[in-house]
Parts: structure tokens; sequence; C-alpha cells
């Protein structure tokens, strides 16, 4: 009996010990509010930067940087920018990162608002003003941008079997039915960017009676293929692309939310050919910008050395070939060996959101759409 | 009185072990659901509905559903006849035959997911593109993983039954035909046993998330669904839905898997009861049209694996004139260098290992200590000694990714820096996860240990000391054993976990080095290969853990471990 007892009243005292800890823990992390004026931290030689897969960090590029400033990195890959979001909330105010690379700016100001980040002090300029439009401050500094596009598959979509799309809606047709592919704008930022834009198509369009909720519904009972990331959207499953020749291949979609340059991408590798193409419908492209920001509470030195190094001449103006992006620095543009630069679209009209519109419906937008996809 | 106080100080040792267990392994899944329920409230139903709300979670609990049943309708389904092979005749290298058919359960789930990946791509069998494939084959690799358990369940029953039963079993009416005697004598005496095979089945089945994420893209598992949405769970303010969702999905697992458990423990002792003594006397016939069916199993079993050793040396070679394969070892250089993006699988071999040895240091006597103590309980308190029986159970109940999910929003929240400073961090799950099977697995030897000899020992004088060493260690050697390298094993292996926590840290370890080489995205033609590289590393681990359990594993115990 007395065992009994024993034993109950250290199981009830550690639950009503957890009872108050989610609590405690929440407000020892909140205290922790530091603002710029107080920041505080200290340079141990290392460098941890957490991100995904953004190509651009290449081996032979941070080893530079290590060789260069002497500094030790180590680098978090997650699965996409959600995660790298994630992880920021997950250790606010005892963050074990100092530097985020690839948030972008569909999620930037979520991490702007829960105070993730530090303003950085590298000497940045040149950049091109285009890019600084979404935002323009020192808690991030851009270092790619592009534009979000759907592309499409010419040898499926030739008229013949598909039909290239005049509208959006044109996309909810039979003919469509699960050969779209496209990235959640839960856990990808493709996917965020692209919702973005169907904001705004869906607002300016002519039809007053639906709204962009009712397209993802339609597309939802119409078999969108929803991925978690882009990789999976346009590796697995697009006909257009590189993913063919990848292990895991399945090849269902003829149509998928990419770069408005992927095309050229394609061309660039495959020497001068590529069969996938760009759709360019006004305000259904978005312009992405990815950004590097110091992380509170880490090594602002470190960090800062490496948004600087990041926006050199030298590292920025590799983005195209080596991250497959636009570099962010004046008077660049892609490539034109290769046919880079001849099959990449710039979109005649992108979608139209403001930073501070995005800043503020974004979560309602994601709310939305889960409700819309649930509908169908 | 000296009696006296060396029975309190096992007690004291008991007491102590479930004070370890508590702290260790309830106290972090405990934070993690308080911290859960603190951003969402409390609200049962609405945990549950919110599945069906939301995008990520919808059908999901449908799909768990319906492929764990029909995993566990095939798995039978092919189980049963190679286990009635197995039993009723004679088989040449008959060990080994027994030996390569219950391999398959000791093998980690990734390493099957990369094999069955392999096997039905492009250089296999090449169904991969067709998405209509998907779903059987997931269905056969729930198969391929559980097919030991039915023969492991079945074949003692079918294999140690007295001939005489079966002799006047012909001389009754019923007995006449060959249905009449399955109908009549079989089915009954087997029955036990094929539902508790197919007990453990569904549950692992149910909480399947390795194969469940790389073969059936686009569906999930209530358990990979978890683990896909976890790292953004327990965030106040951020995403609340998901912390709806991950209470919801992890209650309903909960319930079916200890009813699943309950419903196993009632079986077992049923089982128990009705197998026939073993008659040593059997004389069994050979049937070679038995090969029929052992031979293709054999090859079943071995295939995935081969498929991957093979496919680790296989480099794609793509342009847009075709593709080709070259043989050559640049996969495995790729996996064991190290560069700034990627650890080197020396790494992730040296973490796997320490993990797994940690997991060994605590589990193993904690559990030793537990099942000790609930035994000692046994007789002199029948029902509490049930009640802590059935609270080192309760883990069993938590799904892996689960446990990942404590870990990380239960004891990594309190204090970030520290725990992701702390090497011995992901050991925390790994032991969460192997402590109660240490119980299990030594609890029923303590058991049976007569204590006519520790009472004999006591009234030659033999010291407490010695009487531990001479004459229990030695008893429970091969459980010991058995207990060590399943520990081992379930550590090196251990998935869903290590999933949730070791992402977010510096440390990764085989299964999740396999996985992150796998997910590695744009063409590069050397990750699939380092992949598979990693995985037949950690293949033979498991082949070499597996052969040493045999040894020590006493024959037709009819037991899972």
């Amino acid at each position: 009996m007395k065992n009994r007892i024993v034993l109950l009243s250290i199981f009830m005292s550690a639950m009503m010990v957890a009872g108050c800890i989610s609590e405690a823990i929440e407000d020892s992390v909140n205290d922790d509010n530091s603002s710029p004026e107080e920041y505080v931290w200290e340079d141990d030689g290392e460098l941890v930067i957490v991100t995904y897969d953004v190509y651009g960090l290449t081996d032979e590029m941070l080893s530079e940087f290590e060789n260069q400033t002497g500094y030790d990195i180590n680098l978090m890959k997650l699965d996409d920018a959600g995660s790298v979001l994630s992880h920021l909330m997950q250790h606010k105010g005892v963050q074990i990162a100092d530097l985020a690379i690839g948030l972008d700016n569909t999620y930037l100001q979520t991490a702007i608002d829960n105070q993730l980040l530090w303003e950085h002090f590298a000497n940045i300029s040149n950049i091109k003003s285009e890019v600084l439009e979404p935002y323009n401050g020192r808690l991030a500094a851009p270092f790619d941008h592009g534009y979000m596009c759907l592309n499409y598959d010419t040898e499926m979509v030739d008229g013949e079997n598909l039909t290239v799309p005049t509208s959006l809606w044109d996309l909810t047709n039979e003919e469509w039915n699960g050969k779209v592919a496209i990235p959640s704008p839960e856990t990808s930022s493709p996917g965020r960017a692209f919702m973005t834009a169907t904001v705004d198509y869906f607002a300016n369009d002519e039809d007053n009676q639906t709204d962009w909720t009712d397209w993802w519904t339609a597309m939802s009972a119409n078999d969108a293929i929803i991925t978690t990331g882009w990789s999976e959207a346009y590796e697995t499953h697009y006909t257009g692309g590189y993913g063919e020749y990848t292990e895991g291949y399945v090849g269902d979609a003829h149509m998928v939310v990419s770069y408005c340059h992927s095309p050229g991408v394609e061309s660039w590798y495959n020497g001068n050919w590529t069969k996938s193409a760009a759709l360019d419908l006004p305000r259904a492209a978005f312009h992405q910008v990815e950004y590097a920001s110091a992380i509170e509470g880490g090594n602002l030195d470190a960090a800062s050395a490496f948004i600087e190094y990041l926006l050199t001449e030298e590292v920025n103006t590799k983005m195209p070939t080596e991250n497959f992006m636009y570099s962010v620095l004046n008077d660049t543009d892609l490539p034109e060996d290769g046919g880079y630069r001849y099959h990449s679209t710039v979109p005649t009209m992108a979608a139209n959101v403001s930073a501070n519109d995005i800043a503020l419906n974004m979560e309602s937008w994601l709310e939305d759409w889960n409700d819309a996809m649930v509908a169908a | 009185m000296r009696w006296l106080l060396l029975e309190m100080k096992s007690k004291n040792i008991g007491l102590f072990a479930f004070f370890i267990y508590t702290v260790l392994v309830l106290v972090p899944l405990w934070l993690a659901v308080d911290r859960l329920i603190w951003i969402v409230g409390y609200d049962v139903i609405d945990w549950i509905q919110s599945l069906e709300r939301n995008y990520v979670s919808m059908g999901t609990f449908q799909f768990t559903l319906l492929q764990a049943s029909i995993s566990t309708i095939v798995t039978l389904a092919i189980g049963i006849p190679i286990a009635w092979q197995l039993g009723r005749y004679k088989w040449p290298h008959d060990y080994l035959i027994r030996s390569i058919l219950t391999m398959p359960f000791v093998m980690p789930s990734i390493v099957a997911a990369m094999g069955f990946l392999h096997l039905i791509g492009e250089n296999g069998l090449n169904i991969r593109s067709n998405q209509g494939t998907w779903f059987a084959t997931l269905i056969v690799a729930h198969a391929w993983f559980n097919l030991s358990l039915v023969i492991r369940f079945c074949e003692p029953v079918l294999s140690t039954l007295d001939p005489q039963m079966e002799e006047q079993m012909l001389l009754l009416p019923a007995g006449k035909t060959r249905l009449g005697r399955f109908r009549y004598l079989w089915l009954p005496l087997l029955m036990p046993s094929i539902a508790a095979a197919a007990c453990m089945t569904f549950v692992f089945s149910f909480t399947s998330f390795a194969l469940v994420r790389w073969i059936t893209l686009g569906e999930n598992t209530l358990e990979s669904m978890m683990a896909s949405i976890g790292s953004s769970a327990g965030i106040n303010g951020y995403m609340i839905s998901r912390n709806e969702i991950i209470l919801g999905s992890s209650l309903i697992q909960f319930t079916i898997l200890l009813l699943s458990l309950w419903v196993m423990s009632t079986l077992q002792h049923k089982r128990q009861s009705r197998l026939p003594k073993a008659s040593e006397s059997i004389v069994k016939k050979k049937n070679n049209s038995g090969w029929l069916i052992v031979f293709p199993a054999l090859v079943f079993a071995i295939l995935p694996l081969i498929t991957l050793v093979i496919s680790s040396f296989r480099i794609r070679e793509s342009s847009a004139s075709g593709t080709t394969y070259s043989w050559s070892t640049a996969g495995w250089e790729y996996a064991f260098t190290s560069t700034n993006s990627l650890p080197s699988a020396w790494d992730a071999l040296f973490n796997s290992v320490g993990y797994a040895l940690v997991a060994l240091v605590i589990a193993l006597p904690l559990g030793w200590m537990l099942a000790q103590y609930i035994c000692d309980l046994e007789k002199l308190k029948p029902r509490l000694a049930r009640i802590l029986d059935v609270f080192t159970m309760l883990p069993f109940a938590v799904s892996s990714v689960m446990i990942g999910l404590g870990v990380m929003l239960g004891m990594i929240r309190i204090d970030a820096e520290f725990f992701y400073s702390l090497w011995l961090t992901p050991a925390l799950a790994h032991v969460m996860i192997t402590t109660p099977f240490v119980v299990r697995i030594i609890l029923p030897a303590l058991r049976s240990i007569d204590p006519l000899y520790d009472e004999c020992a006591r009234t030659l004088g033999i010291s407490k000391f010695k009487r531990f060493f001479k004459i229990k260690v030695p008893m429970l050697r091969g459980s010991i054993l058995i207990a060590t390298i399943f520990t081992l094993a379930m550590s090196m292996g251990e998935f869903g976990a290590s999933w949730v926590v070791t992402r977010n840290s510096d440390w990764t370890t085989l299964p999740i080095m396999i996985d992150s080489l796998r997910s590695i995205p744009y063409n590069n033609s050397l990750t699939a290969p380092a992949a598979n590289a990693v995985a037949s590393v950690l293949m033979l681990i498991a082949l070499i853990l597996f052969i040493s359990t045999e040894k020590f594993r006493p024959r037709r115990d009819g037991g899972m471990f």
C-alpha cells in the first residue's frame, strides 16, 4: 500500500510540475527580447548556418570563406524554407544557429515580427532597386531573386495532347486532371509565392463571382498534385525537366510551379535545348527575393562577414550558374551561353502584392488556402 | 535484522529504477503533450476533428487503417503457408532457411525502404513511374517485414505437435478430409498464434514511417504525417492547427496501439496454454513440392537486400540521348567523404554506435532493475506488480515519432542551448524506446528462475553479491545477451524519433544520413548510390547483430524476440 502511494505521488508530482513548466519556459524565453541596442554576442570563431537546399552554398564557396576569414562553418540543412522558419521559431530566445539563409519575402516578415533576427552590419552596396522593394533594411540581406511561374512541358502541351492555358481556370478542366504539380504553400517558399500570386491574379480578373480560393478548391477537386517541397514537384512529377534523368522519377505532371527562368537553366545544362517553357500569364508570376539574415543571439560578426561575402561581386555574380537564380547586383543578368537567357522568361506583368500586404495577410491566406483545399 | 535490511535495499533499488524510468521516459512525453495542450486548449473532440479540417492530415487516418489492415491480411496469406511448410516437413539446412526467413524483421525500416525503392525502380522491375503500383509495393514491403512474425509465432505450434493427435484425428469423421483436419485440428490450435502475429503486423504497419515516406509519395500514415508537421508544432501562436493535428493523431494512435497490445497480451496467455508439449520423436517427411513455396520465399526475403548492395555500385549517367549505368565505387566514396554540407558516413557510424552503446548502458540495467522489481512484487503484491508491468509497457503504445517529439518539445525546450551542445541528447530517445523491450525480454526469464536456487544458496551462507553473479547472471545469460543485442539493433536502426530530433542538430545517425542523402535534390547522380552504400553498412550491422541473437535464442521458443 505504501509503495503504491509513493509511486502515485511521484507520478502525480511529475505531472503537476510539468503543468507549469511549459508556461515557465515560455516566460523565460519571452523575457529575453533584446532590442537592437542591447545586442550581446560572443565571437566563438564558428558560423552555424541554418538553411535548406540552397545550391549556391557549394563546398568551394564555403571553404573559400573559411580560408579568407578563419571562421569554421557548420551547415545545418533542413527540408525547406518553412522548416528554417520553424527551426527559428522553435528556438526563439535560445537560438543555436547564427545565420539563416533562404527565407524569402513570403516568410521574412513572420521572422521579423517574432524578433528572430538581428540587424547585420555587413557593408553592402550596388544592389538592384527592384530587389530592395519587398524589404530594405538590415534584418535581412537579399542574395538572390527570381520570378515564380508555371512551367509546362512543350512536348505534351503542344496543342494536340494538351492546350496551352490562357487562364489559370483552364487548369481546372478535365484535361489537366492530376497533371499539375504545385508545392504546398504551407511548407515551401515557391508554393507560398505562387499562392500569393493567385491572390492577386483572381482579385484582378474580370470575373467577380469567384475568388482565388474557389480556384484552389477547383484545383484540389481536379487532383492537383500538392507536394511538400519544390524538388518533389519538379524532379519527381514534372515531365519537362531534368527530373526524368534522376532516380525516383514518376513523371505524371506536365505543368509545375517553378521559376520563370527554369527553362533557361534546363537549356544551359542541355547545350541550348529544352522542352520546358514558362507560362507568362499576367499576375500569375511572383517576384521572389531570398534573404540571408543574422539570427538573434548568434555570432553577429560571423553572420555579417558571411553576408558581406555572399554579396561580393565574385560570389554573387555566380548565382545564375551556381544557384540557378538571378544575382541581386546591379548590371547583372543571366548568362547568354547555352540559351540560358533566351529560354528564361521575364514575366510581362508579375503579381503586385506589397510586402505589407503579405506581412498582414499571410497567416489568414494560408488558413483560407487550407479551407479551400479541404472543401473540394 | 540483516535480512530485512537486504530486502529494504532491493526495494529501494526498485523504487529508484521507477523514478529514473519516470523521469527519462514518461516526463518528456508528458511535457510535450502538456505543451501542445497549453497551446491549443483541452478539447479532445476538436483535436480529432482537426484531422479532417486540415489539408495535410485529411484522409490520413483512413489511409493508415486501410493499408495496415490489408498489410496484415497479405502478410498472413503469405506467411501461413510458409510456416506450414517449415513446420510440417523436413528441410535440409533447416536452420539457415529459418534464419533467412526471419531476418527481415531486424532490418531497419529505412534499409528496407531503400531496397524496395530500387527493386521497383528503373534498374529493377521498373514499375515505379506507375502510381497504381505504389500501394501494392507498400503492402508487399510490409509483408516482407512482418513475414517473420507469422513464421516465428505459428511454426512452433506446427512443428512440435505430437503426431498422435493427427493420427487420432484421421480416425474421426471430421478428420477424413484435409479441410476437415484443418478446420477442426489446426485452426483451433493455430488461431491464437495467427491472431497474435496479425496483431503485431497491424501495429507495425499502422505506425509505418520510412516505407510510407519513400514508397507512397503524397500519402501519409498518421506517423509520417506527424513527423512532417512536427517541426512546426509546440510554438505558441504559430501554426496552431499543427498542434491540434498532432494531439488528435497521437491520441488515435495511442488508443489503437493500446488496444492491440491488450489483445496481444491476452492472446499470448492463450497461446501458451494451448501449445501442446513437444515430442522429440516426431519424424517428418521431406516435401519436394514444398520448395515451390519455400524457394520463392527465400528469394523474396533476400532480394531487396541484394538489390540494395548492387545498386550502391551502379552510377547513373544520363543525358538527352538516354540513360546508362556503370559500375563504380564512387557512391561509396561520396558517402564516406565529409563535406561542408554533408557529414561523412564515418561520423554517422560513430554517432550511431555511440548512441547504441549509451542506450545499452542505460536501458539494460534500468530495464533489468524494473523487471526484477516487478518480479519480486509479483509474489507479495500481485496487483501492484500488474500495474507496474503495464506502466513499463506504456511507451509501446507511443509511436517513435511521438517519442521524438517528446524529446524535442519536452526536453530540448527546457534548455535548447544545453541539450544541443550535448552529444547525448538523441540517445535519450533511444533509451525511451529500448527500455520497455529490455523489461519484456528479461521479465519472463526472471520469472522462470526457481526461487529454490536462491534459497539454497542462502542457506549455504553465500553472500548476496556472490549469489547474484554466480547464480542469477549465469541463469539469465541468454536473455541478457538477447536484450543487449536487441537494444543495439533497435537503436542503430531507429528512424522515427531520430528523424524528429537529430535533423535539427549536428549529429546525424546512419538511418538519418540515408534519408538525407536520398533527399538531396538536383541531379547529382551519386546521392542515390551513396544512400544505398550507407544502407548497406547498416544492413551489415543488423545482420551481424541478428546472427548473434540467433545463437543465443532458445530454439523454437515461439516468442517475438
